[in-house]
C-alpha cells in the first residue's frame, strides 16, 4: 500500500475489477473521458450506453419471489411500529444544513404519534415522551398529529442528539444488507426527563465544542 | 440477548438469504443462488465464521435447509482458506 500517485491505484482496481481491467490514468487523459464497462470487449472508452438489446447477462431474467417479512414483531410490550424519515428542509442527517437557517423550518426531530394512541398514554402535543425498543430507548417531544396512522409513530432523524439509532435495530435485508430503519417494535410513554444514552451524548457533545473552541482560539485568524 | 451473539447474526443472515431464494422452482438453482449470493456479498471472515459455525459443536444448528445445502456443496467456492475451512478441527 505504498502508492506514489492515486493512478498507481487506478491500476489496481483495474487489476482486480473485470469491468474497469481498461480503465488507466494515461487512457483517460488521452481519450477525456472514460466510461465503464472498459476492457478488451468493448470499445476503447468503454460503453457509451449501457443494455443495448440486451442486458449484462443476456436476456431480462423474471424470478418468483416470496415475500420475506421483517422480523421485527409488535407485541403487547412494543405495540406501536416507529418509521423513521426525512423532512425536505434538512439534508439526509442534517450535518450539512442543521447549521443553516433551514433549522428555522425544522429545528427539533419530534414524534408524530396518533390522537388516539397519545390519548391512550396520557400525552398532548409537545409532552416529553420516552420511545423504548428492544433495541434501546430514546426522549423526544411529541407531536400529535393525523398525519400518521393509529398504531404508527414517526420521527425525523437529523439531529444526532434525538438518538435515532438508539433505539433502531440490527435488523437488514437479505440482499444488500441495507438496515430497517422503517419498521421498529416501540412503546411509548409520558416521561419528565432526557433518556441516560441522551445526557451521556450532551456531555460528549459539550466536551466536544470545548475542544472546537480551544483548537480555534489557538489558530491564527487566516487559517480558521 | 443473542442479537450480538456473531455465530447467530450469522444464522440470521444466511437464513434470509435462505428465505429468498426458497421462491425458486428449481431446487439446484435456489442452492446455487444462495450460494453465489454469500460468494459475491460476504466478506471472508464471515465466511470463515460460517464455516467454523457448521464445523464446531453446534454443527450449524439452526441453519436453514437451503443454507446447508449450499454450504456443503459449494465448501471449495465459499471457503476464503486454501487448505479449506474447518478442516482443521
Amino acid at each position: 500500500m505504498h502508492y506514489t500517485h492515486p493512478s498507481q491505484i487506478m491500476d489496481e482496481i483495474a487489476s482486480l475489477t473485470p469491468s474497469f481491467a481498461g480503465v488507466s490514468f494515461e487512457k483517460i487523459e488521452r481519450l477525456g473521458s472514460v466510461q465503464w464497462p472498459c476492457n478488451d470487449d468493448t470499445d476503447e472508452a468503454g460503453t457509451a450506453i449501457m443494455h443495448v438489446g440486451g442486458f449484462v447477462r443476456g436476456k431480462g431474467r423474471f424470478l418468483p419471489t416470496q415475500y420475506v417479512a421483517s422480523d421485527e414483531k409488535v407485541t403487547r410490550r412494543f405495540p406501536l411500529i416507529l418509521t423513521t424519515g426525512r423532512v425536505l428542509s434538512q439534508y439526509n442527517v442534517g450535518a450539512q444544513t442543521r447549521r443553516t437557517e433551514n433549522s428555522r423550518w425544522h429545528e427539533e426531530d419530534r414524534l408524530e404519534i396518533h390522537p388516539h394512541d397519545a390519548e391512550e398514554r396520557g400525552v398532548k402535543d409537545g409532552d416529553w415522551v420516552g420511545i423504548a425498543s428492544r433495541a434501546g430507548e430514546t426522549v423526544l417531544r411529541a407531536d400529535v398529529t393525523e398525519r400518521v396512522q393509529p398504531g404508527v409513530v414517526y420521527t425525523t432523524f437529523h439531529f444526532p442528539e434525538s438518538g435515532a439509532n438508539v433505539i433502531t435495530t440490527d435488523s437488514s435485508d437479505w440482499a444488500t444488507n441495507c438496515p430497517e430503519y422503517k419498521v421498529t417494535a416501540v412503546q411509548v410513554s409520558k416521561v419528565t426527563q432526557v433518556s441516560d444514552w441522551q445526557r451521556g451524548f450532551a456531555v460528549f457533545s459539550r466536551a466536544q465544542e470545548g475542544l472546537l473552541a480551544k483548537a480555534h482560539a489557538g489558530q491564527p485568524e487566516a487559517t480558521r | 440477548m443473542s442479537a450480538h451473539d456473531p455465530d447467530q447474526t450469522v444464522v440470521r443472515l444466511a437464513n434470509r438469504i435462505g428465505e429468498f431464494f426458497a421462491a425458486f422452482p428449481d431446487q439446484d438453482e435456489a442452492v446455487e443462488g444462495v450460494a453465489g449470493h454469500i460468494r459475491k456479498f460476504w466478506e471472508p471472515r464471515m465466511r470463515r465464521q460460517l464455516y467454523a459455525y457448521l464445523d464446531g459443536p453446534a454443527a450449524g444448528a439452526g441453519l436453514g435447509a437451503l443454507v446447508l445445502a449450499a454450504a456443503t456443496s459449494h465448501r471449495a467456492m465459499l471457503c476464503p482458506d486454501a487448505q479449506g475451512c474447518g478442516t482443521r478441527v
